[in-house]
C-alpha cells in the first residue's frame, strides 16, 4: 500500500482522461443516476394522499432522495463486474504482471470514472436542490466536516465490500450473481429501498450493525441532521470496523484466490 | 417465395446453439433462476414498505400492485433475455466488420441483427412474472372475464412489440454512436420505470410516462386484466405499437443506409 | 538469468462430447482428465539470448511461459528469473520483464495508444526523463508517429501489435516474453515486428523468449531453438544444428524451359514435386552443388533455386523420430 499511494494520483488522473473520453456514456448514465427520485416520487404521492408516514414529510423526503442520489452515484459496485470480464477473459493475466495489485488498477479505474460523473451529477443535483423548495441541510460547519468524512468512508467501505465479493471468481462463476443478491438484500438495510426509518424494527436493528447502511443511510441522515453526537460516532465506529474487515477478507481472500489461479487458469 | 419459415428456422438454430451452450453451465442456470426469484420477491417486499403506512396508493392496492410488478418482471425478462444481448453486440459488430458480414447474407438483417442472441438465464423470468401476476389477481379478490382476459393479451402483445421497436431504435444508433451496453441502458431505464403503475409517481411524472410511453407496458395490460381499463385503449395501444415498429424498421434502415456510406 | 528445472504443470479438464444430448448429460455428470501440458522440463537462457520456442498448438509452449512470467504456480519443478520466484509476483520482478501476447490487448480499445502509455508509466513509475526517451526511441523505431493518436480500433492487427509492443517495453524490462506476436499479421507486419525485436535486442541487450508457429519468426531471430511437443522438450540448441541433424536433405528446385521425360530424373534425387515446369527434387546435402551444376549443363534449365526444407517439415521430422 505505502509504495502504491504515490502512483495513486497519476493513476487515477490517466482513468479520468479515459472516462472524459466517452462522453455520450456519461450523460446516457445519468439516464440511470436519479432512479432514487422514483422511490421518492411514490413516497410523495403517499404523504399527499394519506399524510406524512411516521411523521415524514415532503421536505424530509425531498432533503432524503436528493442526498440519496448522490450517494447512489458515489458508491457503487463497477469493480464486481470489471474483475468478473477480466477473470473470464483472462485479460486479469495482463493486470497479474503489472507491478501494482489488481486493486488498486482497478480501484483508482473506478476513482476516475466517478470523478468525471460526479463532475456532471454534482452541478445538476445542486441545481436541482436550488429549484426545488423544501429541501433542508442544517449548514453547520462540524456536521459538513463529519459528512464529508463519512462521504469518503461510504466510497471506501462500498469498494473493499464490493472487492472482496469480487474475488469469489477465483472460486465461482456465480459472483455477479452473488454480488447482487448481497446487494438486493442490503438494500433493505442500507436506506435504498426506503429510509430505515420506516422500515420495520428488527429491519432498523439489522442495518444498524450490517455494512450497509454505512454506504448509504448514515451519510444521508447525518446530513439531514438527523443524528446526535453518539448515534454520529456509532456511525463512524461500525463504517470503520467494517472496513477493517473486509480489508482482512480481502487480504485473506486474495492470497488463497490468486494461489488458486496460478493453479488452474492463467 | 415467403421469408419467413426460413427466418424462423434460422432463428431456431441460433436459440438452440445458445441453450446447447448455457447447458455448461449448469449451476449458471439454476443460480440465475434462484436470483430471478429473488429479484421478485425483492421488489414485492419493496413495494410492501409502502403499504405499512396506506391502504391503497393512488388507487391501487398492493395485490393490484402486485400484478404489476409481475408483469413487469415479465417484461424485464424478455428484455434481458432477448433484447439486450443484441443490443450489447451491436457494438462488437460494428468494431469488428462484422455488421458487413451479416449484411451480405441472403435475408432481411433486422430480424437476424435483433434476435440472434438469447440469453437463456433469463427465459424463465416471464413465466415467473406471469405468476406473480395470477397471484396479484387472486389475492385482489377480483373476477377476471374472459372480455378482461382479452384485451389484457392484447395489450401484453403491444407492450412487447413497442419494447422491441424500442430495441431496434436503439440498435439503429448502435450502429452510429458505437456504443451499445450504454444504450442498452435506456431500454433498462425504460422497462425499469414501469416498475410500478404510471399513477403512483403522480403528475408530472405520471404524464410524461404516459407519453413516453411507459404506461403501455405493465400500467394499462393490467388495467386490463383488473377490468378497470379505458375501452379507447384498446384502439390508441395498438397503433402506438405498430406505429413504433414502423418508426423503428425506418430509423433502422436509415442507419444501416448511412453506416453503408460511411464504411465504403 | 532464467533456468527452469524439472518443470511441470499438470490441469484436470472436464469434457463432453458435441451436441445437445451430450451437453444435457454433462449437466448431470462430469468427466475430468488431467491433461500434462509441460511434463519436467529444463533449461538456462542466458542474459542477451534470443531463444524461440517452438511447436504445435497445444504443445505446451503458452503454458511455460506463464510459468516463467508468473501467470502459473508450477505443480513440480523449480523456476527462477532474474533471481525471483516468478509465482510469488513481487513488484521488483514484474518492473523487470514484459509479456507480450499476440492475442491479447492490453490497451484501451477506444483510446489512442498514448493514453495507454500514460497509464503504463503510472503503473510502472516511470520517471518524467527514462519515460521520454524510452517513447522516443519506440516511437521511432516502430514508426509509431502516425498511429500514437489515433483511436486503437481503427489500428490494423499489424499497427495495434506494433504500439502493443511498445507499451510493453516503455519501462524497459531485461527479459520479453512474447507469445505469438506475429499471429494474424501479415507478411509485411511479421517483418516489421520482427526487425524491431532483432534491433531491440542488439540494443539493449535484453534477454528475448518467444513463441511462434511462423518459423519465420525463429529463423530471423533466434540462433538457439528449444523445440517442444507434448509438454517435453524435444530439442535444445543452434537451429543451424537442428536443421544439419535432422535434415540431411536440401531442396532444389528447377523451372524447366520444355518439358523433359519422368525418368530423368532418376539418380539426381528424389522428386519432392512436379508443378507444370517446376520439378522441386530433395537431394543429400553434400552433393546438392555437384547435382545443380550437373542439371545446369544436361537440361534445358530456365533456373535453378537451392534452399533449406521448411523448418515446420523439420519440426515434423523431429516429432516423428521422438
Amino acid at each position: 500500500m505505502r509504495d502504491v499511494l504515490p502512483a495513486y494520483p497519476s493513476l487515477v488522473r490517466s482513468a479520468t482522461l479515459v472516462a472524459a473520453t466517452y462522453r455520450g456514456r456519461i450523460v446516457l448514465s445519468l439516464l440511470t443516476a436519479f432512479f432514487p427520485l422514483l422511490t421518492m416520487a411514490v413516497w410523495l404521492t403517499v404523504v399527499a394522499e394519506g399524510g406524512p408516514p411516521d411523521g415524514w414529510t415532503t421536505g424530509d423526503f425531498l432533503s432524503y432522495y436528493a442526498a440519496a442520489t448522490l450517494l447512489w452515484n458515489l458508491t457503487g459496485d463497477r469493480v464486481v463486474w470489471q474483475w468478473d470480464a477480466d477473470m473470464r477473459s483472462g485479460d486479469l493475466s495482463v493486470r497479474l504482471l503489472r507491478p501494482v495489485h489488481p486493486f488498486h488498477q482497478y480501484a483508482t479505474s473506478d476513482l476516475g470514472q466517478r470523478l468525471v460523473f460526479l463532475v456532471v451529477l454534482v452541478p445538476a443535483l445542486i441545481l436541482g436542490a436550488w429549484l426545488v423548495p423544501g429541501l433542508n441541510y442544517p449548514a453547520d460547519p462540524l456536521r459538513l466536516a463529519a459528512v464529508a468524512a463519512a462521504l469518503v468512508l461510504a466510497y471506501a467501505v462500498s469498494l473493499l465490500m464490493a472487492s472482496t465479493f469480487a474475488l469469489i471468481g477465483f472460486w465461482s462463476t456465480q459472483t455477479t450473481n452473488g454480488w447482487l443478491l448481497w446487494w438486493g438484500l442490503g438494500s433493505f438495510a442500507s436506506g435504498w429501498v426506503a429510509p430505515l426509518a420506516l422500515m420495520p424494527d428488527w429491519l432498523r436493528t439489522a442495518g444498524m450493525v450490517l455494512p450497509f447502511r454505512t454506504t448509504m443511510g448514515f451519510p444521508v441522515e447525518l446530513l439531514m441532521g438527523r443524528l446526535d453526537a453518539h448515534q454520529t460516532a456509532y456511525g463512524f465506529a461500525v463504517g470503520l470496523g467494517w472496513l477493517a474487515a473486509f480489508a482482512l477478507l480481502y487480504r485473506v481472500a486474495w492470497r488463497f484466490g490468486v494461489r488458486r489461479y496460478q493453479a488452474v487458469a492463467g | 417465395m415467403n421469408p419467413w419459415p426460413r427466418q424462423a428456422r434460422i432463428l431456431g438454430i441460433c436459440w438452440r446453439a445458445a441453450v446447447t451452450g448455457e447447458m455448461e453451465y449448469r449451476f449458471n442456470f439454476l443460480a440465475n433462476f434462484a436470483l430471478s426469484a429473488f429479484w421478485m420477491l425483492w421488489a414485492a417486499a419493496g413495494a410492501s414498505v409502502y403499504f405499512r403506512f396506506t391502504g391503497t396508493v393512488a388507487g391501487w392496492t398492493q395485490p393490484e400492485v402486485l400484478v404489476v410488478i409481475g408483469l413487469f418482471f415479465a417484461l424485464n425478462g424478455l428484455r434481458q433475455a432477448l433484447l439486450q444481448p443484441n443490443l450489447e453486440r451491436m457494438t462488437e459488430y460494428v468494431r469488428r466488420g462484422t455488421l458487413d458480414f451479416l449484411l451480405t447474407k441472403p435475408f432481411d438483417a433486422q430480424l437476424l441483427v435483433s434476435l440472434r442472441h438469447l440469453k437463456v438465464n433469463n427465459l424463465l423470468d416471464p413465466i415467473l412474472g406471469l405468476a406473480l401476476t395470477v397471484v396479484g389477481v387472486a389475492l385482489s379478490g377480483r373476477g377476471v372475464s374472459a372480455a378482461a382476459l382479452a384485451s389484457f393479451l392484447l395489450l401484453l402483445a403491444c407492450a412487447v412489440l413497442l419494447m422491441y421497436a424500442l430495441s431496434v431504435v436503439l440498435m439503429a444508433l448502435a450502429v452510429v454512436l458505437v456504443a451499445g451496453e450504454e444504450l442498452g441502458r435506456v431500454s433498462f431505464a425504460f422497462v425499469e420505470l414501469s416498475r410500478f403503475p404510471v399513477e403512483m409517481y403522480r403528475n408530472p411524472a405520471q404524464a410524461v410516462l404516459t407519453v413516453v410511453p411507459v404506461a403501455f407496458l405493465t400500467t394499462y395490460p393490467a388495467a386490463a386484466l383488473l377490468g378497470r381499463l379505458d375501452p379507447y385503449l384498446l384502439l390508441l395501444a395498438p397503433a402506438v405499437a405498430a406505429g413504433a415498429v414502423v418508426l423503428a424498421t425506418l430509423l433502422w434502415r436509415r442507419s444501416l443506409r448511412s453506416y453503408a456510406g460511411a464504411s465504403a | 538469468m532464467i533456468e527452469v528445472r524439472e518443470l511441470a504443470k499438470h490441469y484436470r479438464v472436464h469434457r463432453r462430447e458435441p451436441g445437445l444430448r451430450a451437453a444435457l448429460r454433462s449437466f448431470v455428470r462430469r468427466e475430468h482428465v488431467t491433461v500434462r501440458a509441460v511434463d519436467r522440463v529444463s533449461f538456462t537462457i542466458a542474459e542477451g539470448e534470443v531463444v524461440g520456442f517452438l511447436g504445435p498448438n497445444g504443445a505446451g509452449k503458452t503454458t511455460t511461459l506463464k510459468c516463467l512470467t508468473g501467470l502459473l504456480h508450477p505443480t513440480t519443478g523449480a523456476v527462477r528469473v532474474l533471481g525471483h520466484t516468478p509465482h510469488r509476483r513481487e513488484p521488483e520482478f514484474l518492473r523487470r520483464i514484459s509479456l507480450v501476447m499476440g492475442q491479447r490487448n492490453s490497451l484501451f480499445w477506444d483510446l489512442p495508444a498514448a493514453d495507454a502509455f500514460e497509464v503504463n508509466r503510472a503503473i510502472y513509475g516511470i520517471a518524467p526523463g527514462p519515460y521520454k526517451s524510452a517513447l522516443e526511441e519506440l516511437v521511432d523505431l516502430l514508426d509509431l508517429e502516425p498511429l500514437l493518436h489515433k483511436q486503437v480500433r481503427v489500428l490494423s492487427l499489424g499497427e495495434r501489435m506494433r504500439c502493443e509492443l511498445a507499451g510493453a517495453l516503455l519501462h524497459r524490462p531485461e527479459v520479453l516474453f512474447l507469445d505469438e506476436p506475429t499471429l494474424g499479421l501479415d507478411v509485411n507486419g511479421q517483418a516489421a515486428v520482427r526487425s524491431f525485436l532483432r534491433d531491440y535486442n542488439t540494443r539493449h541487450g535484453a534477454t528475448v523468449l518467444l513463441t511462434s508457429h511462423y518459423m519465420g519468426d525463429v529463423t530471423v531471430l533466434a540462433r538457439r531453438v528449444l523445440v517442444i511437443d507434448h509438454g517435453t522438450l524435444r530439442f535444445d540448441g543452434d537451429l543451424a544444428a537442428l536443421v544439419e541433424t535432422h535434415s540431411p536433405h536440401r531442396l532444389v528446385r528447377v523451372t524447366l524451359r520444355e518439358a523433359v521425360p519422368e525418368q530423368t530424373w532418376a539418380g539426381l534425387g528424389e522428386v519432392s514435386s512436379i508443378d507444370g515446369a517446376v520439378v522441386t527434387l530433395a537431394v543429400p546435402r553434400a552433393e546438392t552443388a555437384a547435382i545443380a551444376a550437373r542439371l545446369l549443363t544436361t537440361l534445358p534449365v530456365e533456373d535453378v533455386a537451392i534452399e533449406d526444407p521448411p523448418v515446420e517439415e523439420i519440426i515434423r521430422g523431429v516429432f516423428a523420430h521422438a
